[in-house]
């Protein structure tokens, strides 16, 4: 195992999670943006409008300063806080997906040359030219997100890829078709909902209204192909993640509700400017552009929820530890060994003096295995914010250390709990620990 | 559990998906273009800076030319920065995860660190057009942060390299340092290896902005030689220093390397070298070596990312680690699609790079629309999502078979 890294109040799960959620808004605009961008131009350019072309020149801005420093560096982020907050998760995707990894990064470089072309190129080369480097753009940001949606949904559903490794039998697992597809349908209705917020600062009344109702009828029609594709989504799920949605203690009764009210919010939103364009104004297109990452977000958080205990479904739980053999790829579950061994000899960064439990260390070396075992998803500390044991405890009443101890020993009657490994003197030094948070 | 087992138990039971001199090279191609464009930032920011303390109208222009080309240079820094991590990952990943976890806080830091470096970046450079506004801060502030990446980056590095020390920075007298909050390890002739190559690297850049410019009649030619030749100056300057920084990093490698008896260090010394000659050579005429200059740097950039390898090969094969012992899982269907793909984008940013390139070198608009690479560029995009769909189809097929 490697070392553990934690931070004392938001744990490193949470990390991942601030870093990811930010980079929904400028990932979600670089690949949606330029769809419409080269729609409009492309218009512009067939019925002599150049007047169009003073909004295009505003929209690429936004999106070059936005999407390509801060989305390219958090999603970069992205992969530093998983690698540190869960080296051996991100190892086993980076050893079956780099070359899935490898192609996105290909088109990630496309997309960053062509974005800089196309904004120093405007009005210096032909038309047919521009136009181009723009469709370019727009294909190469919808490749990467057809690569990453192919990793992204292996996590949840591995399907085939479990009896025969295969990375195409990963990449195209249960999932991704309908995945794809909402991502596709809302990639529209983000781009109209930005083209809205942008067209709203525009002067020529004419070129707002055109561009505004334009704009809202792709958003129409992104939210209810999107909404669509997203039942379709739900129905594709597999059962235990069907089952994991629904328990409340894992996913807030108010997550689902939050999608949905997302949902409407928008489509209300499109008609409005359907009818009045004239009315959009920039705050209440941004706070749209809000209530739709507020609906990704949701979405998003609850497939990382429903994949619990797993962090890669029936091969690696969310501890690092390997929960199944892979006999296509001749990998065995680490958890015999572990259970033999005990974790404080398994794993390497060990204080020396708690690599075997007496009476005397117990309670510090139920406290690193604590660390090892339970900190990805629980902070140890009474202020932490993610699932903080002391509460955990406190709520299943582990006030000694035989009801602790046999608590552990049954955790994964707890569908979204791994269960614990270790040896007989492990358990008891981890109850030790646990109901001495009890208070 | 010695250091070798340890380094064993943490290498990925999947194994590789390909042979691992494969990965082996992309890593020392694609780290040897993120450092090109690492080197133009960090000599860039400092010239922009640099060029507005001086007086001038030469200067002045220059400070706009580098405020504006090291905002580029930093989006291109970071996306050609992730295909070397991506690699690094895939051969060295007992060493790059340790080393990441162990400083921690650093690494989750650099990003913020980047973000705002990019941000007054930014302003330096907006602000730039304006005559007369107390901006340099930004410039300095930029520059300063750019360089606290570097050290945050060469720490991580240089950690990963030492597997013997990591067990004494996580665990000191029995307690755990949990918050990734030190960097562990600096090595200054190492670090300034690669600092110093930054200004001799855009001391070149300025000679092929001096030759690309040379036609440009809307410009003043006279600039245009003034950069040229400052540009030598530099690029010889620092070519030399970086020499004798060499020499001092040399000597600080641990004896039984025998590092100067290696074939590819004394290549890149022999580059090294020839760059030294011609860059004498090009003073007086520095638009004329341009190019034929940054052919050879190139090459020596090649050349020290290859040495870069030979030596981490040296450092972890103290503790028996070989890439080449990795574990195979041979996946050939994903090998091809990233060949097909990595093939299909260096010819569309070659078109790409050639449309910049000839518009560029126009005062007036061009039209390119008869380039032929224009309609493949689009027909390759859309093979390749055809190949997608018949392997997704495919798949799929034979899963509900």
């Amino acid at each position: 195992m490697y070392p553990v890294w934690q931070l004392p109040v938001t744990g490193s799960a949470l990390v991942i999670a601030f870093i990811a959620s930010f980079h929904i808004l400028p990932s979600h605009l670089a690949t949606s943006a330029f769809w419409f961008n080269v729609y409009i131009e492309d218009k512009a350019y067939r019925q002599n409008r150049p007047e169009l072309l003073e909004f295009i020149k505003r929209y690429v801005l936004t999106i070059l300063i936005f999407s390509f420093v801060f989305g390219s560096l958090s999603g970069v982020g992205i992969w530093y806080s998983t690698t540190v907050s869960n080296p051996k998760g991100i190892s086993a995707l980076i050893h079956n997906y780099v070359w899935g990894w490898a192609t996105e990064w290909v088109f990630f470089v496309i997309e960053v040359v062509a974005i800089y072309v196309y904004y120093y190129t405007f009005g210096k080369v032909d038309k047919k030219t521009h136009l181009t480097i723009g469709l370019i753009y727009a294909l190469g940001s919808w490749i990467s997100m057809i690569t990453i949606t192919g990793i992204i949904a292996f996590m949840l559903s591995p399907g085939k890829w479990l009896k025969t490794g295969g990375f195409f039998d990963g990449f195209f697992n249960p999932t991704y078709t309908p995945q794809l597809f909402m991502r596709t349908s809302f990639m529209f209705a983000v781009a109209a909902l930005y083209a809205i917020v942008v067209a709203a600062t525009l002067k020529n009344r004419e070129v707002k209204s055109f561009i505004i109702r334009r704009a809202s009828l792709w958003g129409i029609a992104g939210t209810l192909l999107g909404s669509l594709f997203f039942l379709w989504y739900y129905k594709s799920l597999p059962d235990a993640a069907k089952e994991m949605a629904d328990m409340t203690p894992l996913i807030p009764k108010i997550i689902p509700h939050i999608v949905i009210g997302s949902l409407i919010v928008l489509m209300i939103w499109f008609i409005f400017t359907i009818i009045k364009p004239d009315w959009a104004r920039l705050v209440p297109g941004i706070v749209a552009i809000m209530v739709l990452l507020g609906g990704i977000f949701s979405a998003e958080s609850m497939r990382e929820r429903i994949r619990k205990p797993y962090v890669i479904d029936h091969y690696m739980y969310s501890n690092q530890i390997i929960s199944n053999d892979m006999p296509a790829k001749q990998v065995k579950s680490n958890i015999a060994d572990i259970n033999t061994q005990g974790i404080l000899h398994y794993s390497y960064f060990v204080p020396e003096n708690l690599r075997d439990v007496n009476n005397q260390n117990m309670l510090q070396a139920g406290r690193i295995i604590a660390q090892i075992e339970c900190s990805a998803c629980h902070t140890l500390q009474a202020n932490g914010w993610l699932r903080p044991l002391p509460k955990m405890v406190k709520k299943a009443g582990l006030g000694n250390v035989d009801d602790a101890q046999a608590f552990i020993g049954f955790l994964n009657a707890f569908p979204f709990m791994p269960p614990f490994a270790g040896t007989d003197m492990e358990k008891k030094a981890l109850a030790v620990y646990l109901a001495s948070l009890y208070k | 559990m010695s250091v070798s087992e340890m380094l064993k138990s943490l290498q990925d039971p999947m194994g590789v998906p390909f042979y691992p001199f494969v990965f082996q090279i992309l890593l020392v191609l694609t780290f040897a273009l993120h450092i090109i464009f690492v080197n133009l930032v960090i000599g860039g920011s400092f010239m922009a800076v640099y060029s507005y303390f001086r007086t001038g109208k030469y200067y002045r222009s220059l400070s706009k030319t580098f405020a504006r080309a090291t905002t580029i240079n930093l989006s291109l820094t970071i996306v050609l920065g992730v295909a070397p991590l991506l690699f690094v990952q895939v051969v060295y990943d007992p060493f790059w995860y340790t080393s990441n976890v162990l400083s921690a806080s650093w690494m989750i830091g650099i990003l913020f660190v980047l973000m705002l470096a990019f941000s007054f970046a930014y302003v330096f450079y907006l602000k730039s057009y304006k005559e007369k506004q107390r901006i340099a801060i930004w410039g300095i502030l930029s520059f300063s942060l750019i360089i606290l990446a570097a050290i945050i980056m060469h720490t991580i590095s240089y950690q990963a390299l030492l597997p013997e020390k990591w067990f004494g920075w996580y665990v000191n007298n029995n307690k755990v340092n949990l918050y990734g909050a030190q960097l562990h390890a600096f090595q200054l002739p190492r670090f300034f290896h690669f600092v110093v190559a930054s200004f001799a690297l855009t001391g070149i850049f300025m000679m092929l902005y001096s030759w690309y410019f040379w036609k440009r009649e809307d410009i003043d030619n006279s600039y245009i030689v003034w950069v040229g030749k400052t540009g030598a100056k530099i690029a010889l300057i620092f070519t030399l220093l970086q020499m004798i920084d060499g020499v001092w990093w040399l000597l600080s490698l641990p004896v039984n390397f025998h590092f100067y008896t290696n074939y590819i260090f004394l290549i890149s010394v022999s580059v090294a070298v020839i760059l030294l000659l011609v860059l004498i050579k090009a003073q007086s005429d520095p638009e004329r070596y341009a190019l034929p200059l940054a052919m050879i740097a190139m090459i020596n950039v090649l050349a020290m990312s290859s040495l870069r390898e030979v030596l981490r090969m040296l450092y972890v094969g103290r503790y028996n680690y070989s890439l080449y012992n990795y574990k195979l899982n041979i996946s050939y269907g994903s090998t091809a699609l990233f060949l097909v793909s990595f093939v299909m984008g260096i010819i569309i940013v070659g078109y790409m790079t050639t449309v910049v390139f000839k518009m560029g070198r126009s005062s007036k608009p061009v039209d390119l629309s008869s380039l032929k690479l224009r309609a493949w560029s689009v027909y390759l995009m859309i093979a390749w999502l055809l190949m997608m769909i018949v392997i997704g189809l495919t798949i799929t097929v034979n899963h509900i078979q």
